[in-house]
């Protein structure tokens, strides 16, 4: 056996300090002996998990197996201890304890469908025996808390496939216990083909690359980094890098272990429109591309990076991430006939605060504190006045400028309490706990407990017509407005009679900024601990229940203390030590501007999906922080970064390693930016220029916010084939930047692309319109036939004029007379001047003919077009062709019947590459 | 993308794209247990007599004991609404609002008493999709894929097209190119189905799209080796490929128009999306396409089950199916074509409080007919309680993969390398069923 170099090798601390670790388990309970003692929490739950028993396919499957069901993951001790010892069932018997069932199907000395788990004898079986013995009793409550996992060694650097180490795992317990509990862990492997692991924790070298291996035990979860380089040689001999920024070195320090040398820095073209379509999602101007690579500074990179930075654009692309992120969608907003008005309130509240650089945590809790009235003192009518105030016809007021954007509470399929603890987990925590909704999370710490204990901060939240709102308050109430509005349409809501009419007088009033019953997002005071509560009836349904929420991975708040429980928790979310909230985001961005994570997926924060580079996302977690959660520094942070400026061209070295950034790996365009860059690259020159910071229209603005999910037309259809999530579900993943059938099919030939490319028969002025006119102007570029022909018969006609003309020559007067004499000379001067001229168009004819450049255009014409083709490509390729390409461009426009269609169709074709396609 | 199939199951999800498989699912913990131990040695592969699938996805999860295998002994709580009715094949009985697959129900078999564990909606249709057991650390591919890459094209039709959409990631670690060309929309009956993208536009000709083909070729030079190497890159060469011989195939528009169908034909069929649906893939196999997948949604009866069935799915199922059955006949398709027909699990026997039924894999239905299937068979089934051991053997979504895979002659265990090097069976854990093999 080969045994591998091994880091962090357990350091042992100076005796006496370091508590007792116990013998591992087969030694411990090896014994025949009944004399160790066994616990139900520490020893038999997390043995017949690791034995398999309490899994989905046996005995942890929701319908049980064999009439056992045990809890799935095996944390809920109460519901397990009764179901192995309930009465009138033989599984435990206390007076004959080998004689128990568990025992003798678990060896097979019973019928037992899921096979032998375990040998008579063995330690395993002691266990279960001696714990019988014992009394077979739940110690859960007093065995004491489980305090963490140790694995050791903590990370494991092997040299080549085939070396083997054997993991140890240590529980520590608070009453200071240190237990060897190896043998009852339960281990994975992240990728089998680079470690395996067996049960006993032998972690066995596969190939090349780095992956964790992950133990399970109790609620403990610990990941141990396992790797192994792609070049040992080029691994142990790294050669000195420069680094230029924090990023670049966090990022070569793993490269170099893995013996990976990271590829270059791009080009200036690249950056350029990777840089653009990232933070912006918008292609380059053509004449942007030009200035910038006329550009001598050596700053200009960083100096674009901040310039971009404070354009429109970026807010908008930036506004439609984060309501990716935060789930705006249209079809899921409560007014039936605002559907749209509140999409684009929610785009336009976040959109105003990336203009404003405001702090990240600042928006988050804008969304996340947020009621619908200014102050639970705010009368109904003034609420719902203001809120008619935002959409009527004239002078609307600004939603923006609320301090807050109740939205994220009003969505129809974000009602329950445990919903809204989805959403708040995964939208800004990077969590997804909804495994914990039914049991024990596989991966992670959070028990069912947990979940419940945490969704409780959201049991008083609540959206619909607000009880507070009672009519003894001044003003108009939300009652009395809708009887109005029933009274004055006849609507029946019962009968559903009138449900027009009544639609109708609320948009009306709407437009005219009179209140309509609006609901609410309001905290439902009856939950707080405030003794407000009057009417007993009330008491009594809702139970007279006092929440203490319990923060994820916190403690628990007494609600008493606050009269909205969303305070504590978003005190908790943006405090400096919260180990979600920061890093949520940072990785999201990250995953924005790479292929993945630095944890993939990136909304999917676990223990056992760590980081590939823990150490870089810990810097820009706490950069986050200590700079005020200022986005625009974590843009810049990573922006300005080798790391993310290296070319997309791999080396030997990197060639197969897609985790580690050693090289810009080739992502296709998000659906909005494909869709406006398709736009932009096809628009006249006069609109071109401005296209980047105008919003209004653009795919990655508010459109994408309000585009129903299911159109088949129009922009809406772009998005759709291009993948544009739908904001529905709580994952990340709903965004697909995977190429398909159907959108190769869509720029190649989908009518709405033609009629941008084209122009002629659309509606709107095109390029390619521009572009026939131009061209038109400066004579057009002709057939070489058709061009010699007209020549030829241009000369023909001068040759005939010509002849005609020497017919003409004036006969000299005889006549003396000066008159005579003077009309003869002038006529005389006009006949040479025609001749003359005749002589020249014949003879500049001939020498069209004649000479090699007779059948190419006008020399005026060359350099339209010359021009032309270099503005396709940098209008689609942001970069000027190469000089094989321009020539191909020059042939083909050439042999083409018409140099403007050639020159669109090449637009055309352009388009439909991959370089355009992608972000490279 | 998203379609207007899709919807809205009882979790409040309608499934798009691929949705991660969150940590719901089980994972390999070191300890695989297969549940049942297969009963019969595998036999050798013999040659598939299907050179086509028809796979119709009924989303949601049909009640079996609603449809195939009712149980009128049951008590009230459980046995449900409709009565049985006796069919074609003398023995088998079926729901009586099904009339027309009873009268035609000696071309395909009933298979009972299929069960697994996965509740969830994704995780069901993604096993029964592709035959494996979901895991986090492996997606795998639908059968359509494997189809695309183990048969692929004929002609100038995809390989694998799904009618209105399959987009939970039905490609897994075979890569994107596999994926599906969805139609993005039910067909309409006696309409040319215009499939946005795959006219002539603006008049352009044959010669228009072949030169254009060439010129992108042309300059889509930039990646150079990387093309070939990079799976992004990879898949939009495959598809680039693939859309030029559709967009330029007069095949491609015929096979999708539906008015060309002869009124023999298009009058076994109904004029809901299902039917037309139905009526349009016998088309495309017709035409030469090896897998279809057909999705029909709307089977997550969690209240109101009986109206819902009644009124609504099973006269369009029957008339959808039953047009299917009678004319991939007509055409001469039967013998060469597999058609396979299931839900992602079936609904709990015992009726809930709002007259519906809930997810229950334990016990599920599915059919098979066609070419290399022994059709008029009721094959096997369990109890209706849930907690009582089978009678007899129970069948797995594995299984029916396994059926599926040989009717097609593909080798159900062949190896494929995933992207990262691991080698991964087909169908590890399932058999071809015996008794459905003719």
């Amino acid at each position: 056996m080969m045994m591998a170099a091994l880091l962090g090798e357990p350091t042992v601390s100076a005796a006496g300090t370091q508590p007792a670790v116990s013998e591992p388990c087969d030694l411990r309970f090896g014994g025949t002996g009944d004399e160790v003692p066994v616990s139900f929490r520490r020893h038999v739950i997390p043995l017949a998990s690791r034995l398999g028993c309490s899994s989905r396919e046996c005995h942890g499957s929701f319908q049980g197996q064999g009439e056992l069901r045990l809890s799935l993951f095996g944390y809920d001790f109460e519901m397990d201890h009764q179901a192995l010892t309930a009465e009138n069932d033989e599984r435990i018997d206390r007076n004959h304890p080998e004689n128990s069932l568990i025992l003798k199907k678990a060896t097979l000395q019973e019928k037992h469908r899921g096979k032998k788990r375990m040998d008579v004898g063995s330690w395993e079986y002691n266990v279960f025996l001696n714990w019988i013995k014992s009394g077979a009793h739940n110690d859960a409550e007093t065995s004491g808390a489980f305090l963490k996992l140790e694995i050791l060694p903590s990370q494991i650097q092997f040299l080549r496939s085939g070396e083997l180490v054997e993991l140890k795992v240590l529980a520590h317990w608070d009453n200071g216990d240190v237990e060897d509990v190896t043998g009852m862990t339960r281990f994975q492997t992240n990728d089998e083909s680079v470690a395996t692991v067996d049960k006993r924790g032998v972690v066995t070298a596969v190939g090349s690359g780095d992956t964790h291996i992950v133990a399970f035990y109790d609620n403990g979860v610990a990941p141990v980094e396992v790797l192994i380089p792609w070049d040992s040689e080029l691994a142990r001999k790294y050669p000195a890098l420069r680094t230029r920024t924090e990023i670049d070195r966090l990022v070569l320090a793993k490269l170099s272990r893995l013996g990976i040398v990271p590829s270059e820095v791009c080009g200036d073209e690249d950056f350029l429109r990777r840089v653009r379509l990232d933070l912006t999602g918008t292609l380059p101007t053509p004449d942007e591309v030009m200035r910038f690579l006329h550009d001598p500074s050596p700053g200009k990179r960083q100096a674009k990076i901040e310039m971009l930075l404070n354009t429109p654009e970026y807010a908008a692309w930036w506004a439609t991430r984060l309501c990716d992120f935060t789930g705006n969608n249209n079809q899921q907003m409560p007014e039936r006939n605002f559907r749209n008005e509140f999409s684009t309130q929610w785009w336009e509240w976040i959109h105003q605060r990336i203009t404003q650089n405001v702090p990240y945590n600042q928006i988050v809790r804008g969304i996340v504190l947020a009621s619908s009235r200014s102050s639970p003192q705010e009368s109904f009518e003034v609420y719902a006045t203001e809120m008619s105030g935002y959409l009527q016809k004239n002078e609307p007021g600004s939603f923006a400028d609320r301090p807050s954007m109740p939205h994220f509470w009003a969505r129809r399929n974000v009602r329950t309490a445990d919903e809204k603890a989805l959403s708040i987990s995964h939208a800004f925590l990077g969590v997804r706990i909804e495994c914990a909704q039914c049991h024990k999370h596989p991966f992670d710490q959070w028990t069912q407990q947990d979940f419940s204990q945490f969704k409780d901060f959201f049991e008083p939240v609540r959206f619909g017509r607000n009880p507070a709102d009672n009519p003894k308050q001044t003003g108009k109430s939300y009652a009395s407005i809708l009887a109005e509005i029933e009274e004055s349409t006849g609507y029946d809501r019962k009968m559903g009679t009138n449900r027009k009419a009544f639609d109708e007088e609320i948009k009306r009033r709407v437009a005219m900024g009179e209140p309509v019953p609006w609901q609410e997002v309001f905290v439902d005071q009856r939950f707080s601990g405030s003794p407000t509560l009057k009417n007993p009836n009330q008491k009594r349904r809702l139970n007279t229940r006092v929440l203490t929420p319990k923060l994820l991975g916190g403690e628990a708040v007494m609600l008493a203390t606050y009269s909205d429980p969303r305070e504590p928790l978003m005190d908790w979310m943006e405090d400096r030590e919260n180990p979600y909230f920061s890093r949520a985001f940072v990785n999201r961005v990250w995953a924005h501007y790479f292929h993945r994570g630095l944890v993939e997926p990136a909304d999917d924060m676990n223990l056992a999906n760590p980081s590939v580079n823990e150490p870089l996302l810990d810097y820009l977690a706490g950069g986050f922080i200590e700079s005020g959660f200022d986005m625009k520094w974590l843009h810049r942070e990573i922006l300005t970064s080798d790391t993310y400026q290296r070319s997309w061209r791999p080396n030997d070295s990197n060639r197969y390693d897609e985790r580690n950034f050693s090289r810009m790996i080739l992502r296709r365009l998000p659906a909005e930016v494909v869709h406006d860059a398709i736009q932009q690259a096809t628009a006249p020159s006069s609109e071109i220029s401005h296209m980047p910071s105008k919003i209004d229209g653009r795919a990655i603005g508010v459109k994408s916010s309000i585009l129903s999910a299911n159109t088949r037309n129009g922009l809406g259809y772009a998005l759709n084939v291009f993948g544009k999530p739908e904001r529905l579900n709580n994952c990340d993943c709903e965004r697909s930047n995977q190429p398909t059938l159907l959108q190769t099919i869509y720029t190649r030939n989908d009518p709405d692309v033609l009629t941008a490319v084209t122009g002629k028969e659309g509606r709107t002025y095109r390029w390619a319109d521009e572009i026939r006119e131009q061209l038109r102007s400066s004579a057009p570029a002709q057939n070489k036939r058709a061009d010699r022909k007209s020549i030829q018969s241009e000369l023909q006609k001068v040759r005939v004029a010509y002849q005609d003309h020497t017919k003409n020559k004036p006969v000299p007067p005889e006549d003396p007379d000066p008159a005579a004499q003077q009309r003869y000379r002038k006529s005389m001067r006009q006949y040479q001047n025609q001749l003359q001229a005749l002589k020249e168009e014949r003879d500049n004819l001939v020498s069209r003919l004649e000479s090699p450049s007779a059948d190419s255009p006008t020399s005026q014409n060359q350099v339209a077009l010359e021009k032309a083709i270099n503005e396709v490509f940098l209008r689609t390729l942001s970069r000027l062709p190469l000089s094989h390409e321009f020539q191909n461009a020059m042939h083909d426009i050439h042999s083409a019947p018409n140099a403007a269609d050639a020159l669109s169709e090449l637009l055309w074709a352009l388009l439909n590459t991959k370089e355009f396609l992608v972000n490279h | 993308m998203s379609t207007g199939s899709n919807r809205t199951y009882c979790d409040g999800v309608a499934r798009r794209d691929f949705i991660q498989i969150g940590a719901l699912m089980g994972m390999g913990l070191g300890v695989n247990l297969p549940m049942w131990e297969s009963l019969r040695a595998s036999t050798p592969d013999r040659s598939g007599k299907a050179k086509s699938a028809i796979f119709v996805r009924l989303m949601g999860g049909p009640s079996h004991m609603d449809t195939f295998d009712l149980k009128p002994g049951a008590p009230s709580t459980h046995r449900g609404e409709f009565k049985e009715r006796s069919t074609l094949v003398p023995g088998i009985r079926m729901c009586e609002h099904l009339p027309r697959l009873a009268r035609t129900n000696d071309k395909f078999s009933v298979i009972r008493g299929i069960s697994h564990s996965l509740a969830a909606h994704e995780l069901g249709q993604k096993y029964l999709a592709s035959g494996n057991r979901p895991i986090a650390s492996l997606q795998y591919p639908a059968y359509g894929a494997v189809v695309a890459r183990e048969i692929g094209s004929t002609n100038a039709l995809p390989p694998f097209i799904a009618i209105p959409s399959q987009s939970d990631n039905p490609t897994g670690y075979l890569g994107m190119q596999y994926g599906p060309f969805e139609t993005g929309r039910t067909p309409q009956k006696g309409q040319p189905m215009r499939v946005r993208g795959l006219g002539l536009e603006q008049g352009m000709t044959l010669e228009d799209i072949q030169r254009r083909h060439n010129l992108v070729q042309r300059y889509d030079t930039a990646f150079g080796t990387l093309a070939q190497e990079d799976k992004l890159l990879a898949g939009m060469d495959e598809f680039s490929q693939k859309s030029y011989q559709m967009i330029r195939s007069r095949e491609t528009r015929e096979a999708f128009d539906l008015s060309r169908e002869p009124e023999s034909i298009s009058s076994l069929f109904g004029e809901s999306g299902f039917s037309q649906s139905c009526l349009l893939a016998t088309r495309l196999v017709e035409s030469g396409v090896p897998f279809v997948t057909v999705s029909f949604g709307g089977w997550d009866t969690h209240q109101d089950n009986f109206s819902q069935l009644k009124e609504d799915n099973l006269p369009q199922l029957d008339d959808g199916l039953g047009g299917l059955f009678e004319a991939l006949h007509a055409k001469g398709l039967w013998d060469s074509t597999v058609v396979f027909v299931t839900g992602e699990f079936g609904r709990t026997p015992k009726i809930n409080e709002r007259g519906g039924r809930d997810h229950y894999p334990r016990a599920m239905v599915a059919l098979m007919g066609g070419g290399g299937i022994h059709g008029g068979q009721a094959i096997w089934r369990i109890g209706c309680k849930r907690a009582k051991a089978p009678k007899d053997r129970i069948f797995t979504p594995d299984d029916l993969a396994a059926t599926l895979y040989r009717c097609l002659g593909i080798d159900h265990h062949k190896e494929y390398l995933t992207p990262t090097g691991r080698p991964v069976m087909l169908v590890r854990n399932g058999n071809p069923i015996q008794e459905l093999l003719a």
